[in-house]
């Protein structure tokens, strides 16, 4: 009986009568996306509260407003509540997360404090890399005085060298309790190869510890290279005492409201999992905000038959993209984070310190529009809060995309003289340029690097850009779009109704989704084969890592399981996921290959691959998931609101094209319009530029052709 | 090719957008570098050098890189040209003579002329560090080679793919030339795919915006990192700068060589003279003029161009003075192998301890001015049939973690690399343990190895190692295991030298010194080494006592060291373990008052040893030298400073004043007046034979002393300098004071 219990659960999304709610906590707002039984969505915004879960309650709350009811019966009926949060994030970078004891191999306590020699460059970018002065920044994970050492040895092999020395196992950790430490990580070397002495230490510690929250490296982030291994086991400590007290008031304050709906939060990887797999590896939630937003630009690609999708993704700071391919986001498992290297399944999400709020500013007689930004605080100079730097929302308003009048929701009336003055002063005047031609040259020189980046994550990747679905969101992307699209030879894009709300949306309709992984080392020299002993070993850890993704989740028939191998030539440091049958025999361990040689061409160019390097594999992971299949569609009557006309820049500074701008919340279906124009939808506003189209579909979400200019 | 020629009315929208490209394109040529390469010194350390070059062979673009490696692949791109051979579209250089461009025969490196219609406009180059190019032992460089031929395969400059074809006969001559066929062909492949990259976005982008605006804009960039450049010199005062740095054993004997530097910055340029310098080894420490280049530009790069673009423009103002045949400038036969980590390095400690004196005497950078960074690298290589029975080659890169100097604001980071690589990084003990037999018994930060000094340098790493095959070859040298190369600043003291331990069948190590070359490595030996700490800056007596706990806590400086060398007395059964997170000072003082917690140090105490030491520097009864001396504040006026006098800092306790009828003096932050009419401060000061820490000194090659430079009133340390026994040391900083020269611009009132 609990099985079917939980199966319901698991996919309650698709029980008819059941609400559905995303929401996703960032720095400013909290974002909440709701569906109705009937498919009909809103999204709304609250802002974000210093306890976090207020904020969240309080969007609820708004919500319930917005469709007449009372939260209560609201909460009520709420069938899924996905949920996204940084808390974890601001914890981790601003020093309140827990204090964390580590226990490492005797004579490897400073791995931490040499950080492979990266944590000293950590956080620089660009010309900083340059500035040695600015080198050491940022301090270890966890300071040399809570690091302990045990003796022991595993070698590379998985064989003890020096058997785990207990005495020295309980000084340590006695060390770490006497201090009042109760976050402890475990990373021993080669734990991956043979987990016995981090099991032995951390019942030690359990033992010693009462209450301890115990991380070990072998469970945490099993995979071979011990400074990112530590360092992400040292970060899941940090987190996980605070995580587990957030989700318990979470729990607590939904329930009080009524809400019996399991709490599904985000991860890293794109994808829910219930509350409760996520306190015990809070690290794998850490960047599921971005990670959200391109699940999100998934099920949009999904519901529209577009495997191939580029999200883009323009807030105030940054410029991030996501790419899926054949329907799957691309993973990565290497992030910095905090300075530290981690192993995160995680997304792939390509990003550029490229926003609204990028700083224009001219040296030397040349313009540069970012890294640098003026973030919410000044923010920028049309804002009227003490920003003095023009930036590329100060360029937008000056070239007639924004209306100063109906900026976001947040009822702020743009400074739209103020804006001149600082291009005039800080850009125009430097460069001889007007004040047009300096707005037109900053949007310029940030669309440009935008394209940089999305030129850098496709072609350079070997995908031609031409076959995605172009999914801009985020309170700039709708605006910058068409400029992208040009300056790629794309055809348009599409700006789903959620734009500003993506990571919501996602939180709200993502898969339920587990990845496990595990190392497999198999060493093929120059010109061997696979054999079947190597078929076995790779068969065992795939049966393991199977049966780990699948027990993280609720049981259901309908899971789906995946497994990839990471394959590499020989030496190389770069490997590629290729996808692997669940029980490979010798046979299908050489197609594995050849798919490997033939990916490796596509990347890196015909010719470039070199079998007699040899291969090494390296490692498997087991993707579980459950599909979340409900559609939604726009019962919205809104129509296009045709709010008069305004003049815009787009090509000739000089010559500005006469915009009707429409309004809208959410567009119903099947309305389609000409550009030149401007739809504002609530926080962004979507371009479409002079020979363009824009049209919605049954969903709302608005087609945009860029045609040629 | 004067960069100035392009055109004059660039739009800057456009220069921006095409600037921006270029970036691109050179980090993608990094990405693919580093996606197809099979070489842990490319995919792990980030030895390598990707960019783009004027048609001149001047570079406009590189990544963050190696900064030796900048100026080689213009060497062979010039090389090219001025042999006048026939280039084609398509075609692909390959080389590595250290006397055509390459550092050494590891060096290899390729370039690919870029043809747009027909015309050429730019080069694109690459290069990576080969673990082996063969020649007489493994890792192509011996201890025992006495001429070039026997260090490697050379290559000249020979085209590897000719007009898109790829030349097989020319790759297998290669690739069987080494012992690492299967490496060096990934990388050759990494190269072409490299170059490939640039060329294919190069060509794009010229047909988007035309050929003259990115050629434009290419020299733009190197015109643009040019003046600002030489803006900042212009802002730093005119003056000759002497260094002198020396490496140890050549291979054969152990011979002291030194590298000379005569430092003239005039204006907004400067001559680099290295005259002074030791004539060639017979071994294989000597680095070609292609050497020098690579290690000036290693330091001055990072040095002056911080916060600027880099490339070529950067090393424009400079002009290099040397004459055929020294150590820096060695000519066939002699053998360079070892270069990189001997003489270029060595050359790089010169000019960054020189540039650094500028700094220093410059109000505006004076915060920044930083001691010399880990003075050497020390090499391990590994050879012989891994654990998987192939044979197998490895160039250890972990020698990378020594420490850095310590800046004037701020102590040196621990195991941050040298100051030639802006992105340092070093391999996971676990990823070299499955690619390699070797097996580590630790990797930690090495005590009491930072320089001493009110900034403490970075303490280095040291690693104990073995392996789990029964035997493999190593092949281990340095310089600066008798030679502290990271000299401090300001009385600062040097960081600590190398330490080679062997502990054959693991009982009883010895030191091997130097250069031990290759011996063989067993399961049952062990083999321990510790590489150099940064120089430290300022006296170690003005480093705040809160500090050396907190040091002490971390476990990187000794109870011991506390004692003798910062005069620190700690409080009996301190606990000295560490307890709570390290907070900024201010901090500490305040918790401390509150919170009344042990700071762990005996104030009065202290106060008493600090003194104590002084007066034994002066050789002085304690009551002659004043109980306290006056604080540091870089801020602070001068104590003796008169109305209407203009000052300038020239050290933590060494101060330039002149006076109301132009006249100058050298002045300690104490009032003691060492020279008039001049910086030649050493003229006034107070030699004393100062000791080193056992890390330091313990093993100081027998030409070898160090001499400190005493405040006469107080005892502090000014300056200490590590020079032969039969040598008197020298003035090191000669500003130009002549009336209306720079310095006057730049006094403080």
């Amino acid at each position: 009986v609990p099985d079917t219990r939980m199966q319901e659960q698991a996919q309650p999304a698709d029980r008819p009568g059941g609400w559905v709610v995303g929401t996703d906590v960032g720095g400013t707002f909290t974002d909440l996306w709701l569906r109705s039984p009937d498919g009909q969505s809103l999204v709304c915004k609250s802002p974000t509260t210093p306890d976090v879960v207020t904020g969240v309650v309080d969007a609820l709350r708004l919500a319930a407003g917005l469709v007449g009811m009372p939260v209560e019966d609201l909460s009520s009926r709420v069938a899924r509540f996905g949920h996204g949060t940084t808390v974890g994030l601001n914890a981790l970078l601003t020093g309140r997360a827990a204090r964390v004891g580590l226990i490492t191999t005797a004579g490897f306590g400073d791995l931490l404090e040499i950080g492979r020699l990266r944590r000293g460059t950590a956080s620089l970018q660009g010309l900083e890399f340059g500035d040695y002065s600015l080198r050491g920044r940022t301090g270890p994970l966890v300071p040399r005085h809570d690091v302990v050492e045990v003796r022991e040895r595993i070698g590379s092999d998985g064989r003890v060298v020096t058997p785990l020395d207990l005495d020295s196992a309980r000084a340590a950790v006695r060390r770490l309790r006497d201090e009042g430490i109760t976050a402890i990580a475990v990373c021993l070397l080669w734990a991956t190869e043979n987990p016995a002495h981090e099991i032995a230490v951390a019942e030690l510690v359990r033992e010693q510890i009462p209450g301890a929250f115990v991380s070990v490296s072998h469970v945490i982030a099993p995979t071979v290279g011990e400074y990112a291994r530590a360092s992400t086991t040292a970060a899941n400590a940090a987190l996980g005492p605070i995580a587990g007290d957030y989700l318990a008031v979470l729990g607590e304050q939904l329930a009080a409201l009524g809400m019996h709906a399991p709490i599904m939060m985000t991860t890293s990887a794109g994808g829910v999992v219930p509350a409760a797999a996520l306190s015990a590896t809070p690290v794998t939630g850490l960047l599921s905000g971005p990670a959200s937003c391109v699940v999100a630009g998934q099920a949009l690609g999904k519901q529209l038959g577009r495997p191939q999708v580029l999200t883009l993704d323009v807030g105030g700071t940054s410029f991030d993209v996501g790419v899926v391919v054949d329907g799957a986001p691309l993973l990565r498992e290497d992030v910095t984070f905090g300075g530290a290297d981690m192993r995160v399944p995680s997304v792939d999400v390509a990003s550029i310190g490229a926003g609204g709020g990028s700083v224009a500013a001219v040296s030397g007689g040349i313009l540069t529009v970012g890294p640098r930004s003026a973030g919410a605080t000044p923010g920028p100079v049309c804002y009227g809060k003490g920003g003095v730097e023009p930036t590329a929302t100060d360029a937008d308003l000056v070239l007639g995309v924004l209306d100063p009048n109906r900026f976001g929701s947040g009822g702020i009336v743009l400074d739209v003289e103020a804006a001149c003055r600082a291009i005039d002063e800080r850009v125009g005047g430097p460069l001889g340029l007007g004040t047009m031609e300096a707005a037109r040259a900053i949007r310029e020189v940030l669309d440009s690097a935008m394209a940089d980046l999305l030129r850098s994550v496709t072609i350079e990747r070997g995908h031609d850009p031409r076959e995605f679905l172009v999914v801009a969101g985020g309170g700039s992307g709708p605006s910058h779009a068409w400029a992208l699209c040009r300056e790629l030879g794309l055809e348009g894009f599409v700006v789903p109704a959620t734009a500003t709300a993506q990571s919501a949306f996602g939180a709200g309709t993502s898969d339920l989704r587990t990845t496990a992984s595990r190392t497999c080392y198999v060493r093929l020299s120059g010109g061997a084969q696979p054999d079947e002993s190597h078929a076995a070993l790779l068969t065992r850890a795939l049966t393991d890592t199977a049966h780990r993704a699948i027990t993280a989740i609720p049981a259901s028939s309908a899971t789906e399981v995946t497994h990839t191998a990471a394959v590499r030539y020989h030496g190389q440091a770069h490997h590629l996921d290729v996808a692997l049958d669940a029980r490979p025999d010798a046979a299908a361990l050489a197609r594995l290959l050849e798919r490997f040689e033939a990916d490796y061409e596509t990347l890196f160019g015909k010719g470039a691959g070199y079998r007699e390097a040899g291969f090494e594999i390296l490692s498997v992971r087991a993707v579980a998931v459950q599909h979340s299949s409900a559609r939604s569609s726009s019962t919205s009557s809104q129509l296009f609101e045709d709010r008069g006309v305004r003049p815009v820049v787009f090509d000739d500074p000089h010559a500005p094209r006469e915009c009707t701008v429409y309004g809208c919340d959410w567009p119903s279906a099947d309305q389609s319009v000409a550009g030149p124009c401007l739809i504002q939808l609530p926080g962004c506003v979507v371009v479409v530029p002079p020979g363009g189209t824009a049209a919605t579909d049954s969903l709302g979400t608005i087609h945009v052709k860029v045609g040629r200019p | 090719v004067s960069a100035s020629t392009g055109a004059a009315v660039l739009d800057p929208v456009l220069a921006q957008v095409v600037r921006g490209r270029l970036v691109a394109i050179t980090d993608q040529m990094r990405l693919a570098l580093q996606a197809v390469s099979g070489s842990p010194t490319v995919t792990e350390a980030s030895d390598f050098f990707t960019g783009l070059y004027l048609p001149d062979g001047a570079f406009a673009t590189m990544g963050h890189q190696v900064t030796f490696e900048a100026p080689p692949v213009g060497f062979l791109i010039r090389h090219l040209l001025a042999g006048g051979k026939q280039l084609r579209e398509g075609d692909r250089i390959i080389g590595n003579d250290p006397f055509v461009g390459a550092l050494h025969q590891n060096d290899l490196q390729m370039c690919a002329p870029l043809f747009v219609d027909g015309v050429l406009v730019a080069w694109a180059g690459v290069m990576a560090h080969e673990t082996d190019m063969g020649g007489m032992d493994f890792a192509s460089w011996s201890p025992k080679a006495k001429e070039i031929w026997q260090e490697g395969l050379r290559i000249p400059a020979v085209k590897l793919v000719d007009a898109g074809e790829l030349r097989e006969d020319v790759l297998d001559m290669i690739l069987t030339a080494t012992r690492l066929p299967a490496q060096v062909g990934l990388d050759v492949r990494a190269f072409i795919a490299t170059l490939n990259v640039a060329a294919d976005r190069l060509v794009e982008l010229c047909h988007r915006y035309g050929t003259e605006v990115v050629q434009s804009v290419m020299a733009h960039m190197v015109d643009d990192s040019e003046q600002k450049v030489r803006t900042r010199m212009r802002a730093m005062p005119d003056g000759v700068v002497h260094t002198r740095d020396y490496l140890e054993h050549d291979g054969h004997t152990n011979e002291l060589y030194t590298v000379d530097l005569v430092a003239t910055k005039t204006g907004d340029s400067l001559t680099l003279d290295f005259s002074g310098s030791s004539p060639q080894a017979p071994g294989f420490v000597n680095c070609s003029r292609a050497g020098l280049s690579g290690g000036v530009a290693g330091a001055l790069i990072p040095t002056l161009g911080f916060g600027i673009p880099w490339n070529d423009g950067l090393l424009n103002p400079v002009r290099i003075v040397a004459p055929d045949g020294l150590i820096c400038t060695a000519v066939a036969p002699a053998p360079v192998g070892s270069a990189t980590v001997e003489t270029v390095w060595v050359v790089s400690n010169v000019v960054s301890a020189a540039l650094n004196r500028l700094l220093s005497a410059t109000p505006e950078f004076a915060h920044r001015a930083q001691a010399v960074s880990s003075g050497t690298m020390a090499t391990f290589n590994l050879s012989g049939r891994n654990q998987y029975g192939e044979p197998f080659g490895l160039h250890l890169m972990d020698p990378l973690a020594g420490g850095f100097g310590a800046f004037a604001d701020h102590d040196g980071q621990d195991a941050a690399g040298p100051i030639n690589t802006p992105s340092p990084s070093m391999a996971d003990v676990e990823v070299n343990e499955q690619k390699t037999p070797l097996v580590y018994l630790y990797r930690r930060l090495a005590q009491d190895t930072g320089g001493a000094g009110r900034r403490r340098g970075g303490v280095s790493a040291e690693v104990a190692l073995t392996v789990s095959v029964p035997e493999t070859q190593a092949l281990v040298m340095t310089h600066g295991a008798e030679v502290p190369n990271a000299l401090g600043m300001s009385g600062g003291l040097p960081g600590g030298t190398v330490r080679q331990l062997f502990a054959e069948g693991g009982i009883g190590f010895r030191d091997l010194g130097p250069k031990p070359g290759a011996f063989p490595l067993r399961d049952t030996d062990v083999f321990a080494v510790t590489w150099q700490g940064g120089g430290g800056l300022g006296d170690p007596l003005d480093r705040l006592p809160d500090e050396v706990l907190d040091d002490i806590r971390k476990g990187v400086v000794s109870e011991a060291a506390a004692l003798e060398t910062y005069g620190v007395v700690l409080r009996a059964g301190a606990d000295v373990r560490a307890t709570g997170r390290a907070t900024g000072r201010a901090d500490v003082r305040a918790d401390d008052g509150a919170t009344g917690r042990d700071t762990g140090w005996d104030e009065g105490a202290t106060r008493r040893r600090r003194r104590e030491v002084r007066a034994g520097r002066l050789g002085r009864p304690v009551e002659a030298v004043p109980a306290e001396s006056r604080d540091l504040d870089p801020s602070l006026r001068p104590a003796g400073l008169k109305d209407g006098e203009g000052w300038l800092p020239l050290a933590d306790r060494l101060h330039a004043i002149r006076d109301v009828r132009g006249d100058w003096r050298v002045e300690t932050t104490d009032g003691a007046v060492l020279c008039v009419g001049s910086t030649r401060w050493r003229e006034g000061a107070e030699a004393f034979p100062v000791p080193l820490p056992p890390r330091v000194g313990g093993t100081l090659h027998h030409r070898l002393t160090a001499t400190g430079w005493l405040c006469p009133i107080t005892g502090h340390l000014l300056g200490v300098d590590v020079h032969m026994k039969d040598q008197v040391p020298f003035h090191d900083l000669d500003l130009d004071l002549s009336e209306g020269s720079r310095v006057s611009t730049l006094l403080m009132y």
